[in-house]
């Protein structure tokens, strides 16, 4: 028997909904089980608007959230209400069985639940008011009576309690207490659900387990990457990741500057990377469309600098709190002039770590500015995580030049065989040289003739091809069944953990089916998305953006029809909408992607 | 303003999903609410003893799958009180202070275990028996061939009583007033009966021989975990105590609503209350019997059933008169047993 239980607090702004989750899931992780977990909030800051913790439970790896969950809790009926289809046939819907005023036909919770899932009523108003004075800690009754319901031990809940209110013993105490309160209400509560805890997995092979956000492992990775400075600017859902490292750095003696605006974040960031400091900065849509101009100033400076993007609805201010995908392009393409860079995209939180750590790598390595894709539901989602004992990233792999030789011309710039330039930072002896926006010769000297420009254009270009074979960087991966198969799923980012579900699914139902995660955008890896794409009768490309942006950047390397799902829900994508067209392109009337296919 | 009428029907049980199906059939256009205490849908409680034959999985007591209810467009609001009906306004009130407006309402809310008065201060040592988590609390507390004490003996306790002794435990009955409630046995059958049940395997004790329940308490370490104790002095030790004194009406939200109430809610024979608005079926009501000049409860699953759909029909104008169709008469087998037609239910 193995454990795969999905919770959803659902509740108001200031009801404590996400901080209910936030605990319960540092509990099930402390518990030893596998977690993933994803908050929505709203843009609001407090008091009013919609927040949902959603966390699935697991034995074995998953790699999104369930459509349904097993336990539903309404911390505000007003916003779970309409949720409340979303509990499972035979699950549990916990609810406030009490109210303080008069209420109208159908707003109460009861109203709302199916013949088929199992009510549970609690007062969780008064059973707060009575253990802490005050009805604040209702999210915290609940938590305990969660644990006393399912039989969960106490212990776990106390730590992950104690955790959050370090350093606030009296609201620990109160908090205590409600817990206790409510997980004794919930020792004694009935079952009627179907709802079953196996034993945790036996942890092994030495590797930490942590539970952790996918902003925090970006933090993680580029901690233990060495990074040296970062400048920032705040903006929604990429503020955590300086919040985390402006606690942490100065641990480590390095620099974090928060920054007037995104151009100055960026303009600094390709500054203390042109003087040879791992450096990066962090925003979203909007702040890259402020970084575009520096962007390309650090393109053809040849300066490494690392820009973690996390992505949400747009255009403009757009929703701020809803995920999407949908900068892909301007990550690409947005920039003047011929401006590549290279792209990388993780598809979970422990993707976060490796491919922000391996981002400076890359950056020295090709001198050149790394976009790290994010989204808003890969930064705020929770995974359990096993951590490497060492960090696996590599310092600094740029080519430095010995200038010892003398003051004569240093060709910061020089047309090479591999098109990667010697490279010397500032105050180097001999390793002086013009770093400039201008185009210019292999001094670095302003030069606008075109066989310059077009030698300094492919040189660009075509060093970027190289960063496809950088070693120990996963570009792509394929899963499912080999070889030839009826439908694969090309996908990136945080969309890919519900592609894998999805395939999963469509394995079990006698499909045979592929996914390709592509971690590489750009420069895009033609060889192996290609030789993908020869295996599969029908393509199907997910991604949470209006256009099919992904699916476009394919086309224009394969010119091969794919099925493009692509949708703007401002959530993730829903296993079942992969996994109905999965079932549509593998019928055997076939080709069910020439509606579809671009 | 919507001219879809709300039928509400308080009560989950036998009558009131046969008046939510009636209703649903004679008025389709209609809103169909109903309401129960309960958190489960509709289950078989005559079924209940098969806890003790290893059934523990209360899904397999219910009556209508989830499905039932979404295709015949039933809201069924479980752990839901109504506290109180305003039959002027026609709203009735919840206890989480929801206020629901029905057209009709239909009040079919049954009866609980009914417990003398003087019993009452050791209610939390006795086990009752009326939905599927007492079957399961119990079937817990009993231990393979453990003793049960059954006070009173109505027709759910032994019929409770007969599976007990089938699964192999040891089964006491104290006797007295209530046994074999709701059938009226005349003083000079009663023996016979008590004797029956004798030979079933039941040990009777009359309570009325031994000066009547003086009390009960947990039963001392090492011994059995309740003790029953006689006004003569005399005790009787099992693992559980079970009162069945009979059942009495639940209808507490109905006191202030304008229905009148006896001991029941008291309606016409067909089935309508004293308010034109609210009806009542099962053993919540007292139906108005000419031929004998007062009203009458009426048992069993048959009649209970009979009277949701009657009602139903009713609300939707039917005109129709109640007629019990059910044999109510407490039989002795030709091999000596005792049997009620109560304990029949298909």
């Amino acid at each position: 028997m193995s454990t795969d239980i999905q919770f959803a607090i659902i509740g108001s702004a200031g009801d404590g909904t996400i901080a209910a989750g936030d605990i319960l899931r540092r509990a099930m992780a402390e518990i030893g089980y596998r977690v993933i977990s994803f908050d929505l909030y709203p843009a609001e800051i407090r008091g009013f608007g919609k927040c949902i913790a959603r966390l699935r439970v697991t034995s074995e790896q998953a790699y999104s959230l369930k459509p349904k969950s097993d336990v539903l809790v309404s911390l505000d009926d007003s916003h779970a209400i309409p949720h409340a289809g979303e509990a499972r046939e035979w699950g549990a819907v916990v609810y406030e069985s009490g109210s303080v005023s008069a209420l109208a036909e159908g707003s109460h919770m009861s109203a709302h639940i199916d013949p088929g899932q199992i009510p549970y009523p609690l007062r969780i108003r008064e059973l707060s008011e009575k253990s802490t004075g005050s009805a604040r800690s209702r999210n915290i009754v609940v938590l305990g009576y969660l644990a006393g319901l399912f039989d969960l031990p106490l212990e776990p809940f106390l730590k992950a309690l104690n955790s959050k209110f370090k350093g606030k013993a009296d609201i620990a105490a109160k908090n205590e207490a409600g817990l206790r309160a409510g997980h004794g209400e919930g020792r004694a509560a009935f079952r009627l659900d179907d709802i079953r805890f196996a034993p945790p997995p036996a942890q092994g092979n030495g590797a930490k387990v942590e539970m952790i956000s996918g902003n925090a492992a970006v933090v993680r990775g580029a901690l233990d990457a060495g990074i040296a400075n970062f400048f920032g600017y705040p903006i929604t859902p990429a503020t955590s990741i300086m919040e985390r490292l402006a606690a942490e750095m100065p641990k480590h003696g390095t620099r974090l500057l928060q920054t007037e605006d995104e151009i100055a974040a960026i303009s600094a960031t390709v500054g203390a990377g042109f003087a040879g400091a791992r450096s990066a900065t962090a925003t979203s849509g909007p702040g890259l469309a402020l970084m575009a101009e520096m962007l390309g100033m650090a393109v053809i400076a040849e300066v490494p600098s690392v820009v973690f993007v996390s992505q949400r609805g747009g255009p403009s201010t757009g929703m701020p709190t809803k995920t999407e995908q949908s900068d892909l392009n301007m990550a690409v393409y947005g920039g003047h002039g011929d401006a590549p860079r290279i792209v990388l995209a993780p598809t979970n939180v422990e993707g976060c770590y490796r491919v922000a750590g391996k981002a400076f790598e890359i950056a020295e390595a090709y001198q050149t500015p790394v976009i790290v894709l994010l989204d808003l539901y890969l930064s705020n989602r929770y995974e359990t995580v096993p951590f490497p004992a060492k960090p696996p990233f590599d310092p600094d792999k740029s080519r430095y030049a010995d200038t010892r030789g003398g003051p004569a011309g240093f060709q910061r710039f020089a047309l090479t065989a591999d098109h990667i330039s010697p490279r010397s930072v500032p105050g180097q002896f001999g390793g002086m040289h013009v770093a400039t926006g201008l185009e210019h010769n292999e001094l670095g000297r302003p030069n606008d003739q075109p066989e310059m420009h077009t030698a300094m254009s492919r040189k660009r270009h075509e060093k970027l091809k190289a960063a496809l074979n950088h070693p120990d960087f996963t570009v792509t991966k394929r899963f499912g069944d080999e070889g030839k198969v009826d439908v694969g799923i090309i996908s990136w980012g945080s969309t890919f953990g519900e592609c894998l579900e999805a395939m999963i699914a469509a394995r079990s139902e006698g499909i045979r089916c592929a996914a390709m995660k592509v971690c590489m955008i750009w420069p895009f890896p033609v060889e192996a998305v290609s030789a993908f794409m020869e295996d599969c009768g029908q393509v199907l490309v997910p991604e949470l953006n209006y256009q099919g942006q992904f699916a476009g950047i394919l086309q224009s390397h394969i010119p091969r029809p794919v099925a493009r799902l692509a949708q703007v829900p401002g959530a993730p994508m829903e296993v079942e909408d992969i996994l109905c067209e999965i079932r549509r392109l593998a019928a055997p009337s076939g080709a069910g992607a020439d509606k579809q296919a671009v | 303003m919507s001219t879809v009428r709300h039928h509400v029907v308080i009560g989950s049980g036998v009558a009131g999903n046969q008046a939510a199906e009636t209703l649903r059939q004679q008025d389709p256009a209609s809103r169909v609410t109903m309401i129960t205490t309960s958190r489960l849908p509709f289950f078989n409680r005559y079924d209940l003893p098969r806890v003790f034959r290893g059934e523990r999985d209360w899904r397999n007591f219910i009556i209508y799958p989830a499905d039932y209810y979404r295709k015949n467009r039933i809201a069924l609001r479980r752990a839901t009180k109504v506290v109180a009906v305003d039959s002027a306004n026609r709203t009735l009130s919840l206890e989480h202070k929801e206020t629901i407006a029905y057209d009709t309402m239909l009040v079919a809310s049954g009866a609980g275990a009914y417990l003398p008065e003087e019993l009452s201060e050791f209610r939390p040592l006795m086990h009752g028996f009326g939905g599927f988590k007492d079957a399961i609390r119990v079937a817990d507390a009993l231990p393979e061939g453990g003793h049960a004490i059954l006070l009173g003996g109505d027709t759910i306790g032994l019929d409770l009583a007969r599976t007990l002794l089938d699964t192999g435990h040891r089964v006491t009955l104290v006797a007295g007033p209530h046994t074999f409630w709701p059938h009226e046995v005349a003083p000079e059958a009663r023996p016979g009966f008590i004797a029956a049940l004798e030979r079933m395997g039941i040990a009777v004790i009359e309570a009325a021989n031994r000066g009547g329940i003086a009390g009960i308490a947990q039963g001392a370490q090492g011994l059995s975990p309740r003790s029953l104790t006689f006004r003569d002095g005399s005790e009787l030790h099992g693992d559980v105590v079970m009162p069945f004194f009979g059942i009495t009406p639940s209808l507490d939200f109905m006191l202030g609503s304008g229905a009148d109430i006896e001991r029941g809610l008291l309606v016409n024979p067909e089935l309508r209350t004293t308010n034109e608005a609210i009806w009542a079926a099962g053993d919540v009501c007292q139906i108005w019997t000419a031929s004998a000049r007062r009203y009458t409860f009426y048992h069993g699953w048959k009649n209970v059933r009979a009277m949701g759909e009657l009602a139903a029909r009713n609300i939707v104008g039917a005109g129709e008169a109640w007629v019990p169709i059910q044999d109510e008469s407490l039989i002795l087998t030709p091999d000596g047993r005792v049997h009620s037609p109560f304990w029949e239910y298909q």
